[in-house]
């Protein structure tokens, strides 16, 4: 790691729910299972981690809803100012940082950082978003988790026992209220590996209407009507096997709606270019 | 955001707040957070217990000498904080004349009337940051991340108000 950062800037992963691949990082490769599996696959190069991560994410987003992006959640900023910008479309941004519809000159380090109200013609600080979302007002949060399950729910606060935890982790925040009330949660893992998407949470931090689970390898989809769905998978990164998706993941899931990922646009590509010019966020998915 | 519901239930002088969510999570139980039954219909809801602080400490941008406390950009918890402690300290970036904040009362969060002692602390908000004054310091919170010996004096070391101290 060489440039400063926040601390909360990482993705909320505790070591223990973190792979544990041999070797030590690729410059250039976000992470080296991803890598190890692209390559034996020979992947396509349209994607990389970062690139897949935030345009899948952004892909979450649809015309005219009210969507939310909390702390410690770059990826998901990320996706929200590359909607704006590639997507010919209007749709609201709110942020953890009181912002509504802001538009910072560039992507702040920090998701919580007040540059993401700048050019935002009103402040909707912290009581005023969570408010709008328990009254079923926020259509997309987007919410990260430590570890989740096959149907959504997801743990950010322990990894180990709840009487002796052998990690314990930021918390929810305000996840215990927003899963359960946003009409659509989305979130996602930096890794694919069987440690983080679990067939049994440590901790259930939070329950509810988990939509969407984006990871480097794969897209995941649940409805968020149907209490106690289970994830499917939706689509899988290009070069990416189907068994090396099955074999790093902790749930049972059906692949039978599974269908083929969109190249990512000229427009994505570039705004993502422009959001992080010196390959600064990317670099970090390194780490 | 069910501790700012603790601390609503607090600001409004009653024992517990509802609150939206929390179903199917694993805190209710650590928490020992209870339900209870709408008394005009059938809906169950969670009730989060009051949380009355002894004192809130908030930083502002810009105090008068009777407390008078203005924050510019967004005010994130400092509004129930204030208003379900028993105490309100603040530090600002600057003292400034009551005529000032009278000019547009509307940007003032806190009343002097609730206020117990301020104190002028410039940088106050290091490493974080007070807008519109300074951004948050990225490195200055990496460095704070580390905890080998020493860690906090050289943190403190590096504080703006160590300056001023000196």
């Amino acid at each position: 790691m060489t440039d400063p950062a926040e601390p909360a800037r990482r993705d909320a992963a505790p070591e223990a729910a973190r792979p544990r691949a041999g070797g030590s990082p690729t410059p250039g490769l976000a992470n080296p299972m991803a890598a190890d599996i692209a390559a034996q696959a020979g992947a396509t190069p349209a994607w990389t981690d970062f690139s897949w991560l935030v345009i899948q994410l952004a892909r979450c987003i649809r015309e005219g809803e009210v969507t939310f992006s909390g702390v410690n959640s770059s990826l998901a900023m990320l996706a929200c100012l590359l909607a704006q910008r590639a997507y010919p479309f209007r749709f609201t941004y709110i942020n953890v940082a009181g912002g509504v519809d802001p538009h910072p000159a560039r992507a702040p380090v920090s998701s919580s950082d007040p540059s993401l109200f700048e050019g935002s013609p009103a402040i909707f600080a912290n009581a005023d978003f969570y408010d709008l979302c328990l009254r079923g007002g926020m259509d997309l949060c987007f919410l990260g988790c430590a570890q989740i399950d096959a149907t959504g729910r997801t743990n950010v606060s322990l990894i180990g026992s709840p009487e002796a935890p052998r990690v314990r982790l930021p918390g929810g925040g305000g996840a215990v209220v927003m899963l359960p009330t946003a009409r659509r949660v989305v979130t996602w893992r930096i890794e694919h590996s069987s440690r983080s998407l679990v067939e049994r949470l440590d901790f259930v931090t939070a329950a509810g209407r988990m939509a969407t689970l984006v990871t480097p390898l794969a897209v995941f989809e649940r409805d968020p009507d149907l209490p106690g769905a289970r994830f499917a998978l939706a689509r899988l990164r290009p070069g990416v096997e189907l068994d090396a998706v099955r074999a790093r993941t902790g749930f049972a899931f059906s692949a039978d709606g599974l269908q083929a990922a969109e190249p990512p646009t000229a427009a994505e590509r570039e705004t993502l270019a422009i959001l992080d010019p010196d390959g600064r966020f990317a670099a970090d998915l390194v780490r | 955001m069910t501790l700012v519901s603790g601390l609503r239930a607090a600001a409004q002088g009653v024992p517990f707040m509802p609150i939206a969510g929390v179903f199917g999570s694993d805190l209710a139980r650590t928490n020992g957070w209870r339900t209870v039954r709408d008394p005009y219909g059938d809906t169950e809801v969670y009730a989060i217990p009051a949380v009355r602080p002894d004192v809130a400490v908030i930083h502002a941008a810009e105090v008068d000498a009777l407390g008078n406390a203005r924050v510019f950009g967004t005010p994130f918890w400092d509004h129930p904080l204030t208003r379900a402690a028993r105490r309100v300290l603040v530090t600002a970036e600057r003292l400034v004349p009551t005529g000032h904040l009278a000019r547009q009362p509307e940007l003032t969060l806190v009343p002097h009337f609730m206020v117990e002692a301020v104190a002028i602390v410039d940088h106050g908000a290091w490493p974080g940051s007070c807008h519109p004054l300074y951004g948050v310091d990225y490195p200055a919170l990496q460095a704070w991340m580390d905890d080998s010996p020493g860690a906090l004096a050289r943190h403190l070391e590096a504080a703006p108000e160590r300056e001023a101290h000196d």
